[in-house]
């Protein structure tokens, strides 16, 4: 089904284009400070459904900040967070997962046991516990999520290198007289991409989610900074009375995490070889 | 085989039918009896329990609550005839620098020995001396406890304390029988005279107690009473209209109307005793500037805070403390919000450019404590401070690390059964009691001394008075308000409703 991966490639990156706008464009977009508090109109709800009009699209919070200012706002740590884990945890996993599969022995058995250890942790765990180490703040949070997602890519790269290594076009390269690294990063590495880049989009994901967890948990960033995870974990003692505080940022969520898992569903289908063949 | 007919046959659908009116007729019944209170055991869950089974490591009026079910102190206060009355004594005397006590005779502990003077002694001893205790300053001007005979109890003070009263109302006595048996592991096995028998603890778990059949004072309607704590709103809200527990304490505000509709729920006010204000540590830069604490209290408006976060349900402060405390002045007025005057006053203390400060808090352990400081910041903000917020574990935040260390600089905190202004003053602004705002004023600590000394109440209320307006000129500290505890409990729960957060199993019985 050709169309269908297009079509999901497609939703999938307007989506993600969107949530790139929004955090790149908040100060413009934003229709209030995301930090202004407005006591005497809390918890408005959306002007949509009764609430002052013109006001707010999406109501006001229990503190009377403006929810649609907040999401467009935590869209913001949603992609930084989410973007620079994926690219630097892709980094450390490739490299190591690189080396692994292609000197193998000694170097294979150190970086194995080394990823077996990470992964014997639940990865939302571990996070936790780090971030309880680290204390609260933006770097702490990406280092946290790296140190815990680094370990995938290294799983994959280190098998695709380990089957690739054996092929005529690597004998060749070698035969010519080129050096192990230039062997490897010259003409093995660029052949897990695919993959990597497969695994990059549902890491992106899954670290959005993590993000929104340790939000939720209050161990993600301070409470100064609008996050989704945090605007939920503040909403729910509302829920009865003003249900808008948790549905909105639950919905953005929802909507990233699906526009992204879409691309990257649509990518594997191109970009596998096994299922290229058969289209 | 008999070939089966598509579908339902009459018979079955009839059944069928009968089956499910039944159950949808016997459903809510059953559901509301699951609800209802039993006499058997109640279960509370509320945002402060005890944090170790050490029964003097903490100085908070819910903890007394939890304590008091085992062990029981010499007098305590009657919020109704607003005088203090005997529990383990039975009548007590100020004779200058002594105040002697005569116990009641009769009472028994737990294991069978029966109460005398030498455990009141060793209970006394132990607040004063164990390093884990919090409640020694309690007893800073007692040099001596005398026991001259089994029933009689002398403390010997260093000078006249016309409030000792107040100091020995949540001092609780244990058996020294017991103690001499136990050890060390004495608080593994915690023995008093109480209404109820210590059964089990478990931190962050239960804190379970079962009936005392031979309680001196009268046997209580409820078996076996459980506390566990829970520190979110929401989470104790959904167990009390799920039927898991029985009675929670702090329903939020924007939840009452809800719950005064719905069916097993009761939800019961009170003006509650505990004021909430914003404490200063004057030993860290830059609160050592009393500008720079004016300019906070120009720049925090707690009416704004009542009237929004709390729906209107609670009481502003106009000075130092409350209305309706003992030794309140009526004169003395709270800083009028004003942001500019603030900005002002920091440019005075030379922070021309603004401030940066923390405000510690430890979320969920007051109402809505989260919204009021990030309001609080918010205000503070257009003040002329740049405010970091920082939410600590309770242990973590009262403890030698925190707030007991003298380690926060500026927190937000409250004062729990607060009747008397000498209580606040002595724990918080006389030089040496605690660490916990290291304000020292020699003029505070004379009038306070001297107070302590004055039997004649309206006498008293001068010196605190004047106590307060040195207060108010220094402001050590942001008054805030008092707040209305909103309890919930299941509809045929009835208990005595009381204004210092304790949650007693004896002041409750089943309808």
């Amino acid at each position: 089904m050709v169309r269908l991966r297009y079509l999901k490639i497609l939703v999938g990156g307007w989506i993600l284009f969107l949530l790139l706008v929004s955090g790149l464009a908040a100060p413009f977009l934003a229709p209030y400070n995301p930090q202004e508090q407005r006591l005497e109109s809390r918890l408005q709800p959306p002007s949509w459904m009764g609430g002052q009009s013109s006001s707010s699209w999406l109501g006001t919070d229990n503190l009377g900040r403006d929810i649609l200012s907040r999401i467009i706002y935590g869209s913001r740590i949603s992609l930084l967070v989410g973007a620079t884990t994926v690219i630097l945890a892709g980094l450390i996993g490739c490299f190591l997962g690189a080396i692994a599969g292609y000197f193998g022995h000694g170097t294979d058995e150190v970086v194995s046991k080394i990823t077996e250890i990470f992964l014997a942790f639940p990865f939302l765990l571990l996070a936790i516990a780090l971030m309880a180490f680290l204390g609260q703040g933006v770097i702490n949070l990406i280092l946290a999520l790296m140190m815990s997602r680094w370990v995938q890519y290294c799983r994959v790269v280190r098998g695709e290198v380990l089957s690739l290594k054996e092929r005529d076009f690597v004998t060749a390269a070698k035969a010519l007289g080129g050096k192990d690294f230039y062997v490897l990063f010259k003409h093995v590495v660029p052949n897990t991409f695919a993959s990597v880049t497969v695994i990059a989009t549902f890491a992106m994901a899954i670290v959005i989610i993590a993000e929104a967890s340790l939000s939720f948990l209050g161990l993600g960033v301070p409470a100064s900074i609008p996050t989704w995870g945090s605007m939920l974990s503040e909403g729910r003692s509302y829920m009865n009375r003003a249900p808008w505080l948790t549905i909105f940022p639950g919905l953005a969520i929802f909507i990233t995490v699906f526009g992204i898992n879409l691309l990257g569903d649509g990518l594997r289908d191109i970009l596998d070889p096994k299922l290229r063949r058969e289209a | 085989m008999t070939k089966k007919k598509a579908g339902m046959s009459r018979r079955d659908f009839l059944k069928t039918s009968a089956t499910l009116s039944a159950g949808a007729m016997l459903g809510p019944y059953i559901a509301r009896d699951a609800f209802a209170a039993s006499r058997d055991r109640v279960t509370i869950y509320h945002s402060s329990v005890a944090d170790s089974l050490h029964p003097y490591n903490h100085s908070s009026s819910p903890i007394y609550g939890n304590w008091q079910h085992v062990i029981e102190p010499l007098v305590e206060l009657d919020y109704q005839k607003q005088d203090y009355v005997g529990v383990l004594a039975e009548s007590w005397e100020f004779q200058g620098k002594r105040w002697v006590f005569k116990l009641k005779k009769g009472i028994k502990f737990h294991s069978g020995s029966p109460l005398t003077s030498k455990d009141v002694a060793f209970s006394i001893d132990r607040m004063k001396n164990d390093k884990l205790s919090l409640q020694g300053p309690n007893f800073k001007d007692v040099s001596e406890v005398q026991t001259p005979d089994d029933q009689t109890v002398i403390f010997v003070m260093k000078q006249p304390n016309a409030i000792f009263l107040d100091r020995l109302e949540n001092r609780f006595i244990l058996s020294k029988v017991a103690a001499d048996k136990y050890g060390d592991k004495l608080d593994q096995n915690p023995i008093g005279t109480g209404p109820y028998k210590y059964v089990s603890y478990q931190r962050g778990g239960n804190f379970v107690f079962t009936r005392n059949d031979d309680y001196w004072g009268g046997k209580a309607d409820i078996k076996e009473v459980v506390f566990r704590k829970v520190t979110e709103d929401a989470a104790r809200l959904a167990a009390l209209e799920a039927g898991q527990a029985d009675f929670i304490n702090n329903v939020p505000v924007h939840e009452v109307a809800r719950l005064q509709r719905h069916p097993r729920v009761r939800i019961d006010q009170i003006e509650g005793l505990r004021m909430f204000f914003l404490s200063f540590n004057v030993a860290h830069k830059p609160f050592d500037n009393k500008l720079v604490r004016q300019a906070v209290n120009y720049s925090v408006d707690a009416p704004a805070i009542v009237k929004n976060i709390f729906d209107g349900i609670g009481y502003p402060i106009n000075g130092p403390v409350g209305s309706s405390v003992i030794g309140a002045d009526p004169k003395l007025k709270r800083y009028p919000y004003n942001p500019g005057k603030a900005k002002e006053l920091l440019a005075q203390a030379g922070y021309p450019n603004g401030c940066d400060i923390q405000l510690y808090y430890s979320a969920g352990r007051y109402p809505n404590d989260r919204e009021v400081c990030q309001v609080v910041a918010a205000q503070m903000v257009k003040g002329g401070f740049r405010v970091e917020l920082i939410s600590q574990e309770w242990a973590l935040f009262w403890g030698n690390e925190g707030v007991n260390g003298g380690k926060l600089p500026f927190y937000y905190i409250g004062r729990g059964s607060l009747t008397d202004a000498d209580t606040l003053y002595d724990q918080y602004f006389r030089t040496g009691t605690t660490k916990w705002a290291n304000y020292s004023n020699p003029d505070v600590d004379k009038l306070i001394e001297e107070e302590q000394k004055t039997p004649d109440q309206k006498k008293r209320i001068v010196l605190l008075q004047q106590a307060g307006k040195i207060l108010m000129e220094d402001v050590p500290f942001v008054p805030l308000y008092n707040l209305a505890d909103i309890y919930g409990a299941a509809r045929n729960l009835v208990w005595k409703k009381r204004p210092d957060e304790r949650v007693v199993g004896l002041d409750m019985k089943i309808k």
